[in-house]
């Protein structure tokens, strides 16, 4: 990829403030003036303070919500700026969204819920049907098939979720969270698996994290928000060679020092 | 045995089935009470004013063997179904359509809400007016009784419906029609059926009442006509076999809302 070519997105001075409501202070923006682009790709991770606007901004970008101001394109089209109507949300599955919270079907099985998107899209057959039965057996799922979202735990829901999205192949993948409420071992785990995943495909990755170690393992870059309102508080190129060894990415010599500069702008 | 192991003992649920047995006899003696109290009651006010419950069984079993009491029980299911599919249809089409087209709600929501306080029944002469005298006037006093509890569920459904959800499902592709079947349907199904429980049973009544100002047949001409020629044991029958007409489509509807929201953890671990 040449540095001339254009971005993949490019998010360029973004504003978002939400509409007020009775009783409450004039409505504050939670995101001014922020900047940044993403190449073909590229696997991004985002790190902020929580309520700096994370979710606000992938919802903006996956045109789930409106921007208030300035712009967003994705490659090349610009997404509407304050008219919500003409919102074309996932981009016509060009963008897929892990959400923050699951948001599974509840009256849908596990497998049901997996198999949603490409229900939705009439791309049920065999061959996709197989995909998703991997997928399900590959982060633990296997055998939960027939339970129902209340009869998962948090963590459970949380990777059903993951493969919702992953099972239709969407080129461009928003992650706000994925792997938080995991147990440490099931978190690296499937860290390894979406670097291995990423690895194949070359997706475009933008991935939200509250964990600064999570950031620099899977990351080519990694920008820090500030505080609402939300800019760009630092941006670091993870030097890191790959294929990256998870387990053992806090013994490169490239490792603390990342650590330590992202930590004194995280606040 | 160890002091733990004995406060496991304990902690073991005992079984409850004797529990499950004393609700089904507590059930079955409370129905003879009633019987027996209307009995009396009837001893007591005479043969005029009420009919014991003897006499009313003999008069349901001579009834259904001579067909004449099927026959009044169809015409009036028959009624009821027809104006229940029309107001029920209606009742969830609607929100439906207005779900696209916030503006034109807006507007019209205030006289919707308006007109549910019209006292339905006292439209039926209005209805004989306009429509004569045969189902039509009926149809419309079950169907308008039975829109009303659908609509302003299935409408109160609509408007809780998770956006999340349907953003959702909009990013993974789902047409809004899809959305609609999918997403919408399967919240406001709890909602729907809530209704159905105020619905059917008025779906009957307003039939049964319908046939006692209009027509020849039905529950309701059953037990009106009774009462004209001083037949008090008819009208008793007539009133007995409409609450199990009743009490049967409310079961049937249990059943359905069981299957269909059998993914609830509440339906299932609780007995309502
Ligand atoms: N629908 C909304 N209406 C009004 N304000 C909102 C809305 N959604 C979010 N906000 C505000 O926007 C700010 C940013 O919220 P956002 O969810 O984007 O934070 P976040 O960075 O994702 O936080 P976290 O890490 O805790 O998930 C918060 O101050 C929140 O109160
Ligand atoms: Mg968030």
């Amino acid at each position: 990829m040449t540095a001339a070519a254009e971005p993949l997105l490019e998010v360029r001075d973004l504003g978002k403030r939400f509409a007020g409501r009775a009783g409450r202070d004039a409505p504050a923006w939670v995101i001014q003036g922020l900047s940044f682009s993403v190449n073909e790709g590229e696997f991004l991770t985002i790190i902020g303070p929580s309520g700096s606007g994370k979710t606000t901004l992938l919802n903006m970008i996956a045109q789930i919500d409106v921007a208030s101001s300035g712009m967003v394109r994705f490659q090349s089209q610009p997404a509407p700026i304050g008219d919500p109507k003409a919102l074309n949300p996932g981009l016509t599955c060009k963008i897929g969204y892990v959400t923050q919270e699951d948001n599974l079907l509840p009256w849908r099985t596990t497998l049901q819920n997996v198999l949603f998107p490409l229900k939705v899209q009439g791309r049920l057959n065999d061959e996709t049907r197989a995909h998703a039965e991997t997928l399900i057996k590959a982060v633990g799922l296997a055998g939960f098939e027939k339970h129902y979202p209340h009869e998962l735990s948090g963590g459970m829901r949380k990777r059903a979720s993951l493969i919702r999205t992953l099972v239709y192949d969407p080129p461009v993948i928003l992650m706000d969270e994925p792997f938080g409420p995991l147990d440490a071992q099931t978190r690296v785990q499937l860290q390894e698996d979406l670097l291995r995943l990423w690895n194949l495909g070359r997706k475009t990755i933008i991935f939200v994290t509250h964990d600064i170690g999570e950031a620099i393992a899977l990351g080519d870059r990694t920008l820090v928000l500030s505080r609402a309102p939300a800019r760009v508080a630092g941006e670091h190129v993870i030097t890191i060679p790959r294929p990256r060894d998870i387990r053992g990415i806090m013994g490169h010599p490239d490792f603390g020092t990342l650590y330590q500069s992202i930590r004194a702008q995280v606040q | 045995m160890s002091t733990t192991q004995s406060a496991l003992d304990l902690a073991e649920p005992t079984p409850v089935r004797w529990r499950q047995y004393a609700v089904t006899v507590g059930r079955i003696l409370l129905a003879l009470l009633l019987l027996a109290g209307w009995k009396v009651g009837a001893d007591v006010a005479g043969p005029l004013y009420a009919a014991d419950p003897v006499k009313v069984a003999r008069r349901i079993i001579e009834d259904t063997a001579s067909g004449t009491l099927l026959r009044h029980i169809y015409v009036t299911l028959r009624l009821a179904t027809i104006g229940f599919a029309i107001g029920c249809g209606f009742g969830v089409v609607l929100p439906f359509l207005l779900r696209r087209l916030p503006r034109l709600t807006a507007a019209v929501e205030p006289y919707i809400m308006a007109s549910v306080g019209v006292p339905k029944y006292a439209l039926v002469p209005l209805f004989i007016l306009w429509f004569g005298i045969d189902d039509a006037p009926k149809l419309w006093l079950v169907g308008l009784l039975v829109f009303y509890p659908v609509f302003i569920a299935v409408f109160a459904g609509i408007r809780n419906v998770d956006r999340r959800l349907i953003n959702m499902a909009r990013v993974v592709g789902a047409s809004e029609a899809a959305i609609s079947r999918e997403v919408v349907w399967n919240s406001l199904l709890p909602f729907f059926f809530a209704s159905l429980r105020i619905a059917l049973p008025r779906a009957i009544s307003a039939a049964i009442i319908a046939e006692f100002l209009v027509g020849n047949e039905g529950l309701g001409f059953l037990i009106e006509n009774s009462r004209q020629n001083f037949d008090t044991t008819g009208v008793f029958a007539g009133v007995v076999v409409s609450t199990a007409v009743v009490l049967v489509i409310n079961g049937v509807l249990v059943r359905l809302d069981r299957y269909f929201n059998a993914w609830r953890p509440v339906d299932r671990d609780m007995d309502i």
